[in-house]
């Protein structure tokens, strides 16, 4: 029935089509040869199947991995990234932090609504004003983050009491952010799969002038994207601090790049129109594991910042080969 | 001079099949092979992609001194073959030969070493640096230590070569018409000693008037001993320049033959392997209430107070050459223009231009003449594509109602007919003529009284496709319809325009019934101030 209309990747997650070209295959063979490897390692690495790193590992992972699923709708839309959701994370953490003494309810939806109408400003420049992306995310970066200094006076926030302990806790045994996360990436992909907005994403993303002259509202439908990223965000942040039970500037410092980097490498297009946040979620565990392998293996922070930006590098030329086939 | 070296595209187009160009006596001969030196030859050439095999035994002469036209369907070879020659694709079988000897061409560096050029349709030129520049930019005749007054000296050779004299060495390329351009990137090949210049489709984005400078340049670079492979699937052009022709279908050459003696609905049954059906539909048999009134429409810089009116159930053709504003006023009526101007009515309701949203609404579709850029969303699946502007038929509360939607999808696949069974695949993997049924089928069957916009409805469709993109156009028309094209495409526009408006620099020239117009007529129309014409 309804499975029809989803994308062949979707449908049918165990055929993927072969590319007719010798290189295109050659690049199949790239991808599936680097997973096994991964696997390999960490096969033979002593205690990365223990408990207590697996845990570890998919709690970090969950807090990148919900900016990354927002990002998703940003490139998706064919808006490349935004440098300014880790600022909108911290600063939504610091809503939800300031706005709890009036009740969890309350300020989890106001953080939430903080966190979409940060990004949904830049949603308006970008699509109606037709403003570049990267320019406007990196204006809204300085902007947010020279507001947010400015009030709050670069201190935190830690209020009094454990009004947040709910979002500590675990959900039908999963921890927390990891429920989140979960909800999250299944949620997102029910709007990109069947939904009309996540349709007209996919349209708009792939060819803007074709989606205008074909008398659809690019600009709403972008705009939409940002909202949904700034509500992943929003998420992110809210979780964060209530994890740490404060709220602060720092939290969340560098998702941006962490976020793009799971995008990217789950294989969602940079120039649009293609991706899923299905692929996202395996883009952010497939770096998580990494980063943990190299933790295991005793590699200090900077080997493990300087692999990521190796791996990523690697997955962008391997699509632009792709993509050029 | 040029009418000695000149060829009048009017009357080639006029003048049915009857070619105007004195050819000399070496355009005649037509034993494969020949004993003429040949400049470049190609034996059992043979490439497959996958399963699917793109040029099977071809084997061609081309000799020098010669225009050469290939011919046939989108998907019959010719790219395979340009490719092979230019050094991008390797033969899987077969060999290049170059007066004579097999040679390697293995990359497009190599084929240029060897004289093999192809005329690229701009992208090849730096738009800010000057035309000599341009023309000596990444040369390898350019040594270290050069002469820049000996160099200076050759480019303006070369331009005057090509009767393109009057182009000052020092403007910039940006300051050129695209038909200059081409005239530059033509004399950049001859001063790297091109002995084969290939060019696929030229004259697509160029005037009539353009199109015979470069006509005229072509015949210049024949008598200089070099020949010139010509792709096209304008046959009239074919006729125009071409000595003879070869034929290609489904990857293997049907024939190369001299074009003395065949005419044009020969050729066209050559390139399809079967009789061409007729290729334009009967005109409008009905003609209902006005669906669309502009009055007074002008856009800034482009179009002055344009007017005209359709009528449901009629086919309205806006005749015009790039430039004229033509497409401009198609795109402004699917407001896609934003500062355009003037009173437009919609089945008697005013419509304001300037969102494609607004007339969307209204039941204004477009179907661009871009495709690749604005048409279809080439990454997409073919049924995604066909329902793209009626999602929220077939969706509940914002949910996709999945079923539906495929039906929907099977149903118009059917009706502009393409294969169901393509329906997962994705646009970019269509023949240029099933894209533009993808960009159709998502516009008909809309509200009563919509109104359907084309820019160049057949721009690079193959003759087979076209038909029955005309045949397409009038059923549209049939069920109530009205549709607006513009085209610089003189054959089409008669073919097909139940009325004709004539277009020159942005002004209303002619108003035509189908009864009344004729090529000569739109011809002088759109070309209007024919004492200045060169």
């Amino acid at each position: 029935m309804t499975d029809q209309v989803l994308p062949t990747a979707l449908r049918y997650p165990w055929r993927v089509p072969l590319p007719h070209s010798r290189r295109g295959r050659t690049l199949v063979a790239i991808r599936v040869a680097a997973l096994l490897a991964l696997i390999a390692i960490a096969a033979a690495t002593p205690g990365f199947f223990t408990a207590v790193s697996l845990f570890s590992l998919l709690n970090t992972t969950s807090f990148i991995g919900c900016v990354a699923v927002g990002m998703t709708f940003i490139t998706l839309s064919g808006n490349i990234m935004s440098f300014a959701l880790s600022v909108t994370l911290s600063t939504s953490g610091i809503v939800f932090m300031a706005v709890l003494p009036w009740g969890l309810p309350i300020a989890f939806l106001v953080a939430l609504a903080f966190g979409a109408g940060l990004t949904g400003i830049q949603g308006v420049a970008v699509g109606y004003f037709r403003a570049n992306p990267v320019i406007v995310s990196m204006a809204a970066l300085a902007l947010i983050t020279g507001g947010a200094t400015l009030i709050t006076q670069g201190q935190g926030v830690y209020p009094q009491g454990d009004a947040a302990a709910a979002l500590k806790g675990r959900l039908l045994g999963i921890p927390m952010p990891l429920a989140a996360f979960i909800l999250t990436v299944v949620l997102a992909q029910i709007v990109l799969s069947f939904t009309r907005f996540g349709r007209q994403l996919y349209m708009v993303g792939s060819n803007w002038r074709a989606a205008l002259a074909a008398g659809l509202d690019p600009a709403r439908i972008v705009l939409g994207a940002y909202i949904v990223a700034g509500l992943c965000t929003a998420l992110a942040g809210i979780l964060m601090a209530a994890r740490y039970s404060s709220g602060d500037l720092e939290l969340g410092l560098g998702y941006d790049y962490s976020a793009i980097s799971a995008v990217l490498v789950g294989g969602t297009a940079i120039s649009g129109g293609e991706g899923s946040a299905i692929r996202s979620l395996v883009g952010a565990f497939l770096i998580a594991v990494c980063q943990v392998l190299l933790l295991l293996h005793g590699f200090s922070t900077q080997i493990q910042y300087l692999a990521i930006g190796v791996i990523v590098l690697f997955v962008i030329m391997l699509q632009t080969l792709a993509d050029a086939d | 001079m040029a009418k000695k070296s000149g060829v009048n595209v009017t009357a080639a187009y006029t003048a049915e099949a009857v070619p105007l160009v004195a050819r000399d006596a070496a355009a005649d001969r037509d034993e494969p092979g020949g004993n003429v030196a040949s400049a470049v030859a190609v034996r059992h050439l043979s490439k497959s992609f996958g399963p699917i095999a793109a040029l099977k035994d071809v084997s061609l002469d081309i000799g020098s001194g010669e225009i050469r036209g290939i011919c046939g369907e989108n998907g019959a070879g010719k790219s395979t073959l340009v490719k092979i020659l230019t050094g991008v694709y390797r033969p899987d079988a077969g060999n290049v030969l170059i007066g004579g000897a097999a040679v390697s061409v293995a990359t497009p560096r190599q084929a240029q070493e060897l004289g093999i050029a192809i005329v690229a349709q701009e992208l090849s030129l730096c738009p800010d640096l000057s035309v000599e520049d341009n023309i000596w930019l990444g040369s390898l005749h350019v040594p270290f230590l050069h002469k820049r007054p000996d160099l200076r000296r050759r480019a303006a050779e070369a331009l005057a070569l090509l009767g393109a004299g009057h182009i000052d060495l020092d403007t910039p390329v940006t300051n050129l018409s695209m038909g200059e351009r081409q005239l530059v990137e033509i004399a950049r090949l001859l001063t790297r000693d091109a002995r084969v210049l290939i060019l696929d489709e030229p004259t697509a984005t160029l005037t009539d008037i353009e199109i015979e400078r470069i006509f005229a340049a072509l015949l210049a670079v024949k008598r200089e001993g070099r020949s010139v492979v010509y792709i096209t699937h304008r046959l009239a052009e074919v006729y125009a320049i071409c000595d003879r022709v070869s034929v290609l279908r489904n990857g293997e050459l049907v024939t190369t033959t001299s074009l003395k003696g065949l005419d044009r609905s020969a050729l066209i049954e050559l390139m399809l392997g079967r009789p061409s059906d007729e290729m334009y539909p009967e005109e409008a048999r009905a003609r209902g209430a006005p669906a669309l009134v502009v009055e007074g429409m002008s856009l800034p810089g482009i179009v002055n107070d344009f007017s005209m009116k359709v009528h449901r159930g009629e086919i309205l053709c806006i005749a015009g050459q790039v430039g004229s504003g033509a497409a401009e006023i198609v795109a402004a009526l699917a407001g896609l223009v934003h500062d355009a101007g003037g009173r437009v009515t919609v089945n008697g309701r005013p419509l304001k231009l300037g969102s494609s949203v607004r007339a969307a609404q209204r039941g204004i579709m477009f179907v661009s003449g871009d495709r690749a850029a604005e048409g279809v969303f080439r990454r997409l699946s073919v049924l995604q594509n066909l329902v793209a502007t009626r999602l929220r038929d077939h969706s509940l509360l914002g949910f996709l109602r999945g079923g539906a939607l495929r039906k929907a999808a099977a149903h118009l696949a059917a009706r502009v007919g393409i294969d169901r069974r393509r329906l997962n695949a994705r646009a970019e993997e269509l023949s240029g003529g099933n894209q533009q049924k993808l960009a159709f089928g998502r516009s008909i069957e809309r509200q009563a009284g919509a109104i359907l916009l084309m820019n160049e409805p057949t721009r690079g469709i193959d003759v087979g496709a076209r038909a029955e993109i005309y045949r397409l156009m009038r059923g549209f028309c049939e069920d109530g319809y009205a549709l607006v094209m513009a085209s610089s495409d003189l054959e089409e526009i008669v073919g097909v325009g139940d009325v004709v408006i004539t277009l020159y620099r942005g002004r209303r020239i002619g108003h035509y019934r189908r009864s009344e117009v004729s090529m000569h007529r739109i011809v002088a129309d759109i070309t209007h101030p024919r004492e200045t014409t060169p």
